[in-house]
């Protein structure tokens, strides 16, 4: 995916070299150097800010990034469609074969969810709706969102009635680094917190719902009984970005530390069904890391003003280039990421006491506290 | 439907358990986002409204970099949020929304000294994540806050709010026909109302939509001044205690 303008930082080649470099230190030293290389960044989050809305949530970094997000949702009638098991009912009615069926079968909406019922929309300020980097992010946040399949059954009402879910995902601050794990971060939480109107009709009724909001079911419904963990059987997934410089590894990088990696992943997961603990990866994606686009640095052997000799050709220029990569004037990183390293990655996200666990289950902790 | 007005005379109290002249709860926060050079977070009831104020600074597009020789350009921007209705909606009111930007500008244009600030640009944009009557009041109050955490010079708080004329326009009896000060959103849908935004005792900005009668304009304004005045003192208590605790 291409980079975004807005993450652009304007360092000189001197700088970004002395960056890396500190970097590339084993452990790396961070821009802000009280942190580790798993640390994020801190932040202030909130939920139920918004009155008119089913689920909302509101997140500031401590860089001034900050992003809030509405879930609304809206009884929308359904397109019938048939089914092999509705079309089967049907022919055997009008052979005269009237045959009940369980009740029970009918009514969770196991496979009957579309992907049309959940709409996203990313606005970042500086953006118009249809630019590269807001439509890339929606996508890739209801990617995720979707994958499991569990959501989008859950907005099932009955045969002819559905709920649509919209959840508008709004950047408040400029954009000042790749708002990606944030937005999702965000997301997750708004999610976490959404809840809808208890259903009072029956079946194929015309949806009829408790006005009592204090009877309202949660989205992602909740663990009955069991005391104090009252945790969620299913939750939202959370995109995670690590970033590799060398052989190091950092996760949630800000803006200037992009503008020096390597390879940029971002990894969307989310808890693990098999087990409490750890977590399972739903989509890893690579994106371009704003440091391919930054200027190189030219070396003194090929600046004629300190005594060099400039090259004479565009090719000589390349191949003496390649010959210096280690010399410490920067070069903007070329090519991908070693497969070992995104093993090695991936570890770091999943394992019991994980990135991704760590940040689900910190997110979580803001609900129940 | 004329909801609120068959019920006011009965008990003298609104849809919401108020007096006539009684505000909403009004909550506000300044300097809420780290990235911005002002911001604000102002809730007048159920009216959420977040601001962020940059610049001044050179402005981004080639040339309107200032506006006219010598002075600051004040630019506005309003975003609805889709969630923030009742009903969800994409791109709410293009034409509602421009008219509110061109009346912030306008308005703040005349009550920030620009001239200390020639070629460049002050920005102000807007998000409104829940309406509920009073927007535009709202985002007038919001916008004097952010700018006052900027740090731009100004010579007054500009404070607003809306008032309305209880009794409908045809009905005659002046005896119950009280004014009624800052709406929420039904009131907004049924009464004709006012939008008054004042700079100590001076009217400075004034809207009015609808309809209303010639000789209950005078009493509207004055319940409206009186109003501003004690969203100012509300406002003005928020950023001294912002002050005292972070000064």
């Amino acid at each position: 995916m291409p980079p975004s303008q807005a993450a652009l930082v304007s360092l000189s080649p001197a700088e970004l070299s002395y960056l890396r470099s500190t970097l590339l230190q084993v452990p790396p030293i961070r821009l802000d150097h009280t942190k580790g290389p798993k640390d994020f960044r801190s932040m202030r989050a909130e939920y139920d800010v918004l009155p008119g809305a089913n689920g909302s949530a509101r997140i500031a970094l401590e860089d001034g990034l900050e992003a809030l997000v509405g879930v609304k949702a809206e009884v929308e009638k359904s397109q019938w469609r048939p089914t092999p098991a509705g079309r089967a009912s049907r022919l055997s009615v009008a052979a005269g074969d009237v045959e009940m069926k369980d009740g029970d079968e009918e009514d969770d909406g196991q496979g009957k969810g579309q992907v049309s019922w959940v709409e996203m929309s990313v606005e970042i300020p500086g953006f118009r709706d249809d630019d590269a980097l807001p439509v890339f992010l929606a996508s890739m946040l209801t990617e995720s969102l979707l994958s499991s399949g569990e959501l989008k059954d859950r907005l099932y009402i009955n045969s002819r009635f559905h709920w649509k879910l919209y959840i508008d995902i709004l950047l408040l601050s400029p954009a000042l680094s790749y708002p990606l794990a944030l937005l999702s971060m965000t997301t997750h939480l708004a999610l976490l917190t959404s809840r809808l109107p208890a259903l009072k009709s029956e079946k194929d009724e015309d949806p009829l719902f408790d006005d009592d909001w204090d009877a309202s079911v949660p989205l992602y419904p909740k663990e009955k009984g069991k005391g104090t963990g009252s945790k969620p059987v299913d939750r939202p997934p959370v995109i995670v970005l690590a970033m590799a410089i060398g052989q190091n590894i950092i996760f949630d990088p800000c803006k200037e530390e992009l503008a020096v990696a390597d390879a940029v992943l971002a990894i969307a997961c989310s808890s693990s069904k098999t087990s409490s603990t750890g977590s399972r990866i739903i989509s890893i994606r690579t994106i371009d890391p704003p440091s391919h686009l930054t200027p190189p640095g030219v070396p003194n052997s090929m600046n004629s003003a300190t005594g060099g000799v400039a090259p004479a050709s565009s090719a000589d220029a390349l191949t003496q280039r390649e010959l210096l990569a280690t010399s410490g004037v920067w070069t903007p990183p070329r090519g991908g990421m070693k497969r070992g390293l995104i093993g090695q990655v991936v570890k770091m996200v999943v394992e019991t006491g994980g990135v991704a666990e760590e940040v689900i289950d910190a997110l979580q902790a803001i609900e129940v506290g | 439907m004329p909801l609120d007005t068959s019920i006011y005379p009965l008990a003298l109290l609104r849809l919401d358990g108020r007096r006539w002249n009684e505000l909403r709860r009004i909550h506000a926060q300044v300097s809420v986002q780290a990235a911005a050079d002002g911001s604000s977070y102002l809730e007048m009831g159920n009216t959420r409204v977040i601001c962020v104020v940059l610049g001044p600074a050179e402005g981004k597009d080639k040339g309107q970099r200032g506006a006219r020789e010598g002075e600051a350009k004040v630019g506005v921007e309003i975003a609805v949020a889709g969630f923030s209705g009742m009903e969800r909606r994409r791109r709410v009111g293009n034409k509602r929304t421009s008219e509110m930007q061109h009346c912030l500008s306008t308005a703040f244009s005349s009550l920030l000294f620009t001239h200390l600030y020639p070629h460049s640009t002050i920005s102000i944009s807007i998000h409104i994540l829940s309406q509920d009557g009073s927007l535009l009041a709202a985002c007038l109050n919001a916008a004097t806050l952010a700018l006052i955490d900027a740090g731009i010079p100004m010579s007054d708080y500009l404070t607003a709010c809306t008032v309305a004329s209880s009794a409908s326009s045809s009905s005659s009896d002046t005896a119950t026909s009280d004014p009624l000060l800052d709406l929420n959103g039904l009131e907004e849908q049924e009464l004709p109302f006012l939008t008054i935004g004042a700079v100590g005792e001076k009217v400075s900005v004034l809207m009015l939509e609808t309809r209303v009668r010639m000789e209950r304009v005078e009493g509207m304004l004055a319940v409206g001044v009186e109003g501003c005045k004690r969203v100012r003192a509300i406002l003005d208590g928020v950023v001294r205690t912002y002050e005292k605790k972070f000064g």
